[in-house]
């Protein structure tokens, strides 16, 4: 059993080992507030609108971005693994679409800035005044 | 998960062409198992035997085998733009050498952002893993509990509505739908419980799923009727003297995720013609990082058909889109009067899934 204990201690470290803040972010011109819950509703497909009524679009990080872990445990409270079960179930029965994803901070920063109805979230360090930051976790 | 691809799709109604974005996603298991040990039912001649998919007959015998849950699936969603989408899902099954069929074949019609309508061919929604029972990636054991998920039908086509509210800390979810299944050489009924070609017909079917979620917990509820009429080599079967039986079937599916253990259950009731047919499915996991060992507990009771399955097993998510799965299990035959299934058994299975 000695490479089960390896193999569960390497996971362990892996996971800690990455503590950057998450920013979500949002285009300048939204006024909207969200909370935890909110935003999991919205990455999780259970919503699709901001508290004000207005459109949401959800835009995620592909798995490559070391954010996308991040967001997934700690907003999400899901390993990366668990979300994509959760989407696969979703896909393959026709009752939901996951969010579209983009490869890097730069990209998810470029395509909040341009559009009014999106969120979406990238390294806390990376963020700069093209969006607006909702929240931190 | 998915690929997307730019394609041209030629709308069949319009003269010019128009550019749809096709979603490309799939599954796809490789498991192999074989029996440690097994009675079978030595009165029907059948070996030492472990039915582990009733509806596609999967079976695994002495030998290792690998065709009762390995599948491949590969779905093609067109979005048409403004709500309307067109899906396909080409599955393939080892337990039908592979050979793949449009399992399911919709458009959806996004109304407003609570309801869709969906037409066209899907997956009956009866139990909590039927709809997404060949995406074995998608829940914790290699298969959904044989002893639970035992009807001879699991697709239909007809019409489907889909809901989403939000109830305060609840998202309520759900469907209704209605339809029929014509199942022209029904596999179970004409290969495993019988010898003859037999025709399946579930006709006016209407049922109903409500899911309540919140954090942590999630609950569903389940309700179909359908009218049966079956032939066995072309003569209409009778039942008190009729050529049809309605049949009601009731679920209800509490599972719960918290702080890394999983407590998932269902308990459902087919009531045909009178009879009652029972199954409720127990199972309790533990997440320690990417390995998540389990056990569960699955039950058939009816007038003589009574069997059971206990397993042990664990899920490793060895990778980011693939889940290594090791499970065993214990099946109990208890049926009489000639209402046996296959007997005791147990069997091992091992393999991966995966989905893209």
């Amino acid at each position: 059993m000695n490479w089960l204990k390896v193999m569960t201690l390497t996971t362990a470290m892996t996971v800690t080992s990455a503590m950057a803040e998450v920013a979500v972010i949002v285009h300048p011109s939204n006024a909207a507030t969200v909370d935890q819950a909110e935003i999991t509703r919205l990455f999780t497909g259970r919503g699709t609108t901001f508290s004000s009524g207005s459109k949401a679009t959800p835009l995620n990080l592909a798995e490559s971005a070391a954010a996308r872990g991040e967001f997934d445990s700690k907003v999400l409270s899901k390993s990366s693994s668990q979300m994509k079960a959760y989407w696969s179930k979703l896909v393959f029965t026709g009752k939901g679409t996951p969010p579209k994803e983009l490869t890097s901070d730069a990209d998810m920063k470029a395509a909040v800035a341009a559009d009014a109805t999106a969120i979406g979230y990238i390294d806390a360090a990376a963020v700069d005044g093209t969006v607006k930051v909702l929240a931190k976790f | 998960m998915k690929k997307v691809l730019l394609v041209t799709a030629i709308a069949a109604l319009c003269s010019h062409s128009v550019q749809a974005e096709v979603n490309i996603s799939g599954f796809a298991s490789v498991m192999g198992g074989k029996l440690t040990s097994g009675t079978g039912v030595p009165e029907f001649g059948l070996g030492p035997t472990f039915l582990a998919n009733y509806p596609t007959v999967g079976v695994y015998e002495d030998e290792w085998t690998f065709k009762p849950d390995s599948k491949f699936g590969l779905q093609m969603t067109a979005d048409l733009t403004e709500g309307l989408t067109a899906t396909v899902q080409l599955v393939g099954r080892g337990a039908d050498d592979f050979e793949a069929g449009f399992e399911w074949a919709y458009v959806s019609y996004e109304l407003n952002e609570h309801w869709t309508i969906q037409a066209g061919k899907k997956r009956l929604p009866l139990y909590y893993y039927s709809d997404f029972f060949d995406v074995s990636y998608a829940y914790l054991w290699v298969r959904p509990a044989a002893d639970n998920y035992t009807w001879q039908i699991f697709n239909y086509t007809g019409v489907n509505a889909q809901f989403n509210y939000q109830l305060g800390d609840w998202a309520m979810s759900g469907n209704i739908y209605t339809g029929r299944e014509d199942d022209g050489e029904n596999k179970l009924l004409s290969e495993f419980f019988g010898s003859q070609p037999v025709r399946e017909i579930w006709k006016d079917i209407i049922g109903g799923v409500l899911s309540f979620n919140r954090d942590w917990l999630d609950l569903r509820f389940t309700y179909m009727t359908y009218q049966n009429e079956r032939y066995s080599a072309g003569v209409p079967v009778l039942w008190n003297g009729k050529n049809t039986r309605r049949g009601n079937f009731a679920g209800f599916s509490a599972n719960v995720d918290y702080n890394n253990w999983l407590l998932l259950s269902e308990v459902n009731r087919l009531t045909l013609d009178g009879g009652d047919f029972d199954t409720y499915l127990i199972s309790a996991g533990y997440r320690i990082e990417q390995w998540t060992p389990y056990i569960s507990y699955a039950d058939f009771d009816s007038e003589g058909e009574v069997h059971s399955t206990a397993s042990l097993g664990v899920r490793w998510d060895f990778h980011s889109s693939a889940a290594f799965k090791f499970q065993f299990d214990d099946v109990t035959d208890d049926g009489y009067d000639g209402l046996q299934v296959a007997g005791d058994s147990r069997a091992i299975t091992l393999g991966i899934d995966l989905v893209f």
